[in-house]
């Protein structure tokens, strides 16, 4: 502390300061210490200092547009300003940026999307160290679980991409009649969800005899990757490919793009992930052959997820008494098809949200492991 | 193809059956690339079809148009990191000005042209902050990439606007005598590089900038002049590359460029212009984007699997430059 700067004043000042200083210091530790020695007591803050923060890769993609977005909807809910934090997929620019929230002093809840599974332990030991508590989504290691760091990482969510993968490679399937030969597009290669959606396709081809798996390419989630990928693999295929399977929306527009240049516009069915909104309005067209991809529902994501931050920062929710099975848990996917995608269309009203927000666990699917 | 220019350590009067001799002895990239060439017609039944040659081209065309517009710059022995950033920017200008799903400009041809411009200003920034302030190109490049991504986003607003203009759709979407018409507009550009190179100050001077600084500053030559018009020649390329990339992909996007930016660099060298500057060339710049295009379109014919595709593709790209570049090994350079 700075009791030893005031050497040049009287005693008696001095002990005024540092009884004046004594005192905002213990005001800041019964309102909203971020001081790490009282971090493992588990210190929780008053409503109107806990600070909200989003921390996602970039807002130049619509799912974390949306995801922030669903964060806003939260913010907006309970009257407060939402923090922001972008790391444009720099790992430790991401670090650095929640360690920056400590400086503030305030006790923060944190909603996390981490660059890559190796990002999540040193992201939750910065938040523990600081105070803040913290939900992250899709990537962790497998072997590390909330429980293993402490209360201040509160909870884990993600989503199963082999159930969903499965389920929307069966509608690709019966667009194409059950029959016929189709190419795969991977995301990056390590990244658990690409793993996940892939096995969710295999699975569903172990059931699907009249289809073949021509080829699999990966295209890094990148749409223009994805165009590249599919151009190459139109030519060398030719008539075989009756369908394509992409990991992600952007890839499976990219492949959209290649199919129309190639004059096959709406006679290779294509299906994707995210269900983001130029995914949603080519379904919605139907003469695209985009017949079905997957919601995670980004604004649930960003809303609820937060929701379940910040109660655990107030104290609302006492994380110690939480299960395993509600701090690692799947969250719902849902299978947008032509008939269900006017729901995804606009952008959800506080009220839509409202009841994720006060239970966040309500659309758990099941614990992790 | 690769001969060196005539402005530079050339000699002017070599017979061409001792220019090809040369070239065969020294590996030249040309060499690697009709290697390359040769193995794939032969490992894969669909590499040479008429089809296959079409997607070739339209894949070469965005990377070259990238990579010749970087090799004025290279010549100087700078470097320039903003593409990605450019064509971010770019794309989004063209398809936010050009009919659209979000506003109710159309601007038509223009919004393209705008798109382009959009990139020339950005080369103009970096070559203005590099010369003016000494900034190195690598940093301010770098720096205004990130600008430019960041402008992108901000016109982004979180969804991609959709280019519904289809005169300029068409652009990336059709063909003409079976190649796309990006096909024939990277012909275009490349052919008046080559008379840009050939015929002009910027291009004549940029060797003799990168050749040697201080001699050129010695001559008289106005180096802080023509050295910003090689920046800017470098982001007019950029900014075409994200105008033609929104026209393939439809959508003006932020992410638009991401992937670019190195394989259009590995373009630039693997075509046999240094990273030091004062030798090299546009048409070399053709031959490097060829090979990488060859490459990656060939090991996924082939059937490579995509868990060591990466690697093999820097295998051969690695091999590729040490063969291309073994008759110049002992010669006495600087290597940084």
């Amino acid at each position: 502390m700075s009791f030893s700067r005031h050497t040049g004043q009287s005693t008696r000042r001095r002990l005024v300061t540092s009884a004046a200083v004594f005192t905002v210091a213990a005001m800041a530790l019964v309102g909203c210490s971020s001081a790490p020695e009282d971090a493992s007591a588990g210190a929780t803050g008053a409503a109107a200092d806990v600070e909200i923060v989003e921390s996602v890769r970039s807002l130049s993609n619509s799912y974390h547009a949306n995801w922030v977005a669903g964060g806003q909807l939260f913010a907006d809910s309970i009257d407060k300003e939402l923090v922001v934090i972008t790391d444009e997929a720099d790992s430790q620019k991401q670090l650095s940026g929640i360690k920056a929230l400590a400086a503030s002093g305030k006790i923060y809840a944190l909603n996390v999307d981490p660059n890559t599974s190796s990002d999540t332990e040193a992201i939750v030991r910065a938040v523990t160290d600081a105070g803040g508590y913290v939900v992250t989504q899709w990537n962790k290691p497998d072997d590390l679980n909330p429980w293993d760091v402490g209360d201040h990482w509160v909870a884990h969510i993600s989503f199963d991409g082999t159930v969903s993968g499965k389920e929307v490679s069966a509608k690709l399937f019966d667009a194409m009649g059950n029959e016929g030969g189709i190419i795969a597009i991977q995301g990056i290669l390590d990244n658990t969800s690409s793993k996940q959606r892939y096995q969710g396709l295999e699975a569903a081809l172990a059931e699907a005899p009249g289809i073949e798996l021509l080829d699999q390419q990966t295209a890094n989630w990148s749409r223009s990757e994805a165009l590249t990928v599919t151009q190459t693999l139109l030519a060398k295929h030719g008539d075989a490919v009756k369908g394509i399977w992409a990991a992600n929306d952007e890839m499976a527009l990219g492949a959209l793009e290649a199919v129309k240049a190639a004059g096959l516009e709406g006679q290779i069915p294509i299906i994707g992930f995210d269900a983001v909104p130029q995914a949603l309005e080519a379904i919605q067209s139907g003469t695209s052959g985009f017949v079905a991809t997957v919601s995670s529902d980004a604004f649930w994501q960003g809303g609820a997820a937060l929701s379940l931050a910040y109660k655990a920062a107030i104290g609302e929710i006492k994380v110690s008494d939480l299960s395993h099975d509600e701090r690692a848990f799947y969250g719902k996917q849902i299978i947008v098809t032509p008939d269900n995608v006017g729901d995804f269309l606009s952008t959800p009203a506080i009220s839509d949200l409202q009841a994720d927000f006060d239970d966040p666990f309500g659309r758990s699917q099941g614990p992790i492991n | 193809m690769t001969s060196s220019p005539p402005s530079l350590g050339a000699s002017v009067s070599v017979s061409p059956g001792v220019r090809i001799k040369r070239m065969l002895l020294g590996g030249g990239p040309l060499v690697v690339l009709l290697l390359l060439l040769i193995f794939f017609t032969f490992a894969s039944d669909t590499f040479a079809n008429p089809g296959n040659i079409s997607v070739l081209l339209t894949q070469l065309s965005i990377l070259l148009v990238l990579g010749v517009g970087l090799t004025f710059v290279i010549l100087l022995g700078s470097i320039d990191l903003s593409a990605e950033g450019v064509m971010a920017s770019s794309s989004l200008v063209f398809v936010l000005l050009a009919t659209n799903d979000r506003n109710d400009f159309q601007f038509g041809i223009l919004a393209a042209l705008a798109g382009v411009l959009t990139g020339s200003l950005f080369g103009l920034v970096n070559g203005i902050l590099h010369v003016r302030l000494g900034i190195p190109s690598f940093m301010v490049t770098l720096g205004m990439g990130a600008v430019g991504i960041g402008i992108a986003t901000v016109l982004f607003g979180g969804r991609a606007p959709q280019l519904l203009d289809q005169g300029l759709r068409s652009l990336g979407v059709d063909k003409v005598f079976g190649v796309s018409k990006l096909v024939f507009l990277a012909a275009l550009v490349l052919v008046i590089a080559v008379l840009i190179q050939r015929y002009t100050r910027v291009g004549r001077y940029g060797y003799v900038i990168g050749g040697d600084e201080p001699i050129a500053r010695l001559s008289g030559i106005n180096i802080k002049k023509y050295k910003i018009y090689s920046f800017v020649l470098s982001g007019t390329g950029s900014g075409l590359a994200g105008v033609m990339a929104a026209t393939q992909l439809g959508v003006g996007d932020p992410t638009i460029g991401l992937g670019f930016l190195f394989p259009a660099i590995t373009a630039v060298v693997l075509g046999g212009t240094l990273l030091i500057g004062g030798r090299g060339g546009v048409l070399r710049t053709l031959v490097g984007a060829a090979i990488i295009t060859v490459l990656a379109n060939g090991l996924i014919l082939i059937g490579v699997s995509i868990y060591i595709q990466t690697a093999v593709q820097g295998l051969v790209i690695v091999i590729a430059v040490v063969a291309s570049g073994w008759s110049l090994r002992r010669r006495v350079r600087v290597i940084k």
